[in-house]
């Protein structure tokens, strides 16, 4: 039985490796009836699955950019299209709520992920090394993970009222009263990136413990013998070696931070005015609260054409994620 | 531990792992201060009645559970929940039906392009829901599924697959190839190898996708909110967010409909705890 893999191929390249290698320890056969019959069951056993994902979610983003390079017409019984315009784009442009909610979502996700990322590696850290208890505090972290964001957002917002919130409670034995949090914008977009820390420095742990443990142990012992401390060992051998971990938690953080939408949404309204007001907010004021279906059409689509140049940019790592597998 | 076991000195060696340990668990245990506080604090809210919601006392001074029989009998919190079960059970299972074939194909048979759909499918999983929302709802309203379970089950199924493909497909690369082809020799179809051969060894995984997914369905929020707006199909996500009034917030009621909320996620995590894991590191580590 010829196997038909490409174990030993160079799955990195993303191509299809009989082309580029000629000479094969075996030569390959021509494609047998039964591979082609099993390319031919792949695609039967795959189609459906990618026929609902290209029909419910490929083409309606599609539609978003369709739609938001149109004149959108909103009528008593629906909405038509009529001709190609960049109209929406310059209302949006133009529009200094844009480019702030632009930068504050921008701004957001960088302080936001960074610190889950120093967080959550420390807290990786502290668990590996834990020796008692770890599978309570693996339950334990999954908890604000699986939390319906809005039941989070509610219960932040509680915690941060200004008049019996937790907070204010904590803060007036200390001396200090009357600290509206989410009344003031600054305060307010840190309430927010608190709660949201909070909510997926878990994720962020569990993803670099998993790394930690998968480390080959008999560098570690190397460095360690040629006399190494825990520190030099952790900056100069093990961060090193878990880059590629570090890479896709980075990538996956940096996506879900950019589209928030449950969390600013419940907890601040994006106020005080539009100060932590993010663009899936914002795009979902201007679709289903204006009723503009072309500028929040336009909101929609750069945002998704924003997270797909991040995409892009990540693209070895989603690369590796994908060939590593094969290998 | 392994790395002590070489070291020469053992006394000094156990002393330091002693104040290593106790470091550790300082450490640990403010971590999970951090966590467990505020989960701790919605769960007492919702046992203070309405004249101690407001009282910083971390125990209830007059327990009581009228926050609950109100949530479940004065408003219609126990719809919600029964609305968000019922999506998201039948996303799962759909996600699953459809995901296993997927997965399956897509490591192990061979298909032109399926480093490119991998790629693709793992971008969209990541994509903001946002991009998609505005033409769901016109789709779904000129099908006449607004406000109606399959609605929001298609919607689900297609944003959760990518992901649960992603998960599945790990889960087939690891297991053995023999399986298969002493499966062929015996004769068995393709359907019946991978439901009675490959199925059995993936367990794990169909585990772990079904979380994932069904953890994703019972916190959706913004699509649910956009297409089923009507209290009848209202999902306990969205119930949440929009209770309460101009004025005031009953927090007693919504943090008795949460802690129940979050009762089915909490029992599923504790169960499935490997299997979610093992989902969050799929990314980062080999199979």
């Amino acid at each position: 039985m010829t196997s038909t893999d490409t174990r030993g191929g160079p799955p990195q390249t993303g191509r299809r490796p009989e082309a580029s290698r000629p000479a094969r320890r075996r030569p390959r056969p021509p494609r047998s009836v039964i591979q082609r019959g099993s390319a031919r069951l792949g695609w039967a056993f795959a189609s459906p699955a990618l026929l609902v994902v290209a029909a419910v979610m490929i083409f309606p983003i599609v539609f978003s950019v369709v739609m938001s390079l149109s004149n959108v017409n909103v009528t008593g019984n629906g909405f038509q299209l009529s001709g190609l315009t960049t109209h929406n784009y310059s209302i949006l442009f133009g529009s200094p709520r844009y480019w702030h909610d632009l930068e504050f979502t921008a701004t957001y996700t960088v302080v936001t992920v960074t610190i889950e990322m120093m967080l959550g590696t420390l807290v990786a850290l502290v668990l590996e090394r834990l020796t008692r208890a770890r599978g309570w505090m693996m339950a334990l972290l999954l908890m604000p993970w699986a939390l319906i964001t809005v039941v989070s957002a509610e219960l932040w917002a509680y915690i941060y009222n200004g008049v019996y919130g937790m907070l204010e409670a904590g803060l007036n034995t200390v001396g200090v009263h009357g600290v509206d949090v989410l009344g003031t914008p600054l305060q307010a977009s840190i309430a927010m990136g608190v709660a949201d820390v909070w909510k997926t420095t878990p994720f962020v742990a569990i993803m670099v413990l998993a790394g930690l443990v998968m480390l080959p142990a008999d560098v570690v012992e190397a460095a360690r013998i040629d006399g190494a401390s825990a520190w030099t060992i952790f900056w100069r051998v093990r961060l090193p070696l878990l880059r590629p971990v570090l890479a896709v938690a980075v990538m996956f953080r940096i996506l879900q931070a950019f589209g928030i939408f449950d969390l600013p949404y419940v907890l601040t309204g994006g106020g005080p005015g539009t100060s932590t007001e993010t663009l899936a907010v914002l795009g979902y004021k201007v679709l289903f609260n204006d009723l503009e279906f072309g500028p929040g059409a336009a909101v929609a689509a750069s945002t998704a054409l924003i997270v797909l140049v991040v995409c892009l940019l990540f693209l070895k790592v989603f690369r590796t994620q994908v060939a590593e597998q094969e290998g | 531990m392994a790395d002590t076991a070489i070291t020469a000195r053992p006394a000094s060696a156990a002393r330091r792992r002693r104040k290593r340990n106790t470091g550790t668990n300082v450490a640990a245990l403010l971590i999970a201060a951090f966590v467990a506080l505020p989960l701790y604090w919605m769960v007492a809210a919702s046992f203070k009645g309405q004249a101690d919601i407001t009282s910083a006392s971390a125990i209830p001074p007059h327990p009581t559970t009228a926050n609950y029989t109100n949530a479940f009998s004065s408003y219609a919190f126990g719809t919600y929940i029964e609305n968000s079960a019922i999506v998201a059970v039948a996303t799962t299972l759909l996600v699953l039906a459809l995901g296993i074939f997927a997965g399956y194909a897509l490591a192990r048979l061979p298909m032109r392009g399926k480093t490119a759909i991998m790629t693709a499918l793992l971008m969209i999983s990541l994509f903001p829901t946002i991009a998609v929302v505005a033409p769901l709802y016109l789709l779904l309203r000129d099908i006449g599924w607004l406000n109606s379970y399959q609605g929001l089950v298609l919607s689900y199924t297609a944003l959760m697959l990518p992901f649960a493909i992603w998960i599945l497909r790990n889960f087939f690369l690891t297991i053995p190839k023999a399986m298969e082809e002493s499966a062929r020799v015996d004769g068995a179809g393709p359907f019946r190898t991978v439901l009675q051969v490959i199925l059995p060894q993936a367990l794990p995984g169909v585990f772990t996708a079904g979380v994932f997914t069904f953890v994703a369905a019972w916190t959706e929020f913004i699509i649910s909110l956009t297409v089923n707006n009507s209290d009848r199909y209202r999902t306990i996500g969205v119930g949440i967010a929009l209770f309460g009034g101009q004025f005031t917030t009953p927090y007693g009621t919504i943090f008795a409909a949460s802690a129940v909320a979050m009762l089915p996620i909490a029992i599923l995590v504790l169960v499935f705890r490997r299997a979610v894991v093992s989902g969050l590191t799929a990314g980062a580590v080999k199979g």
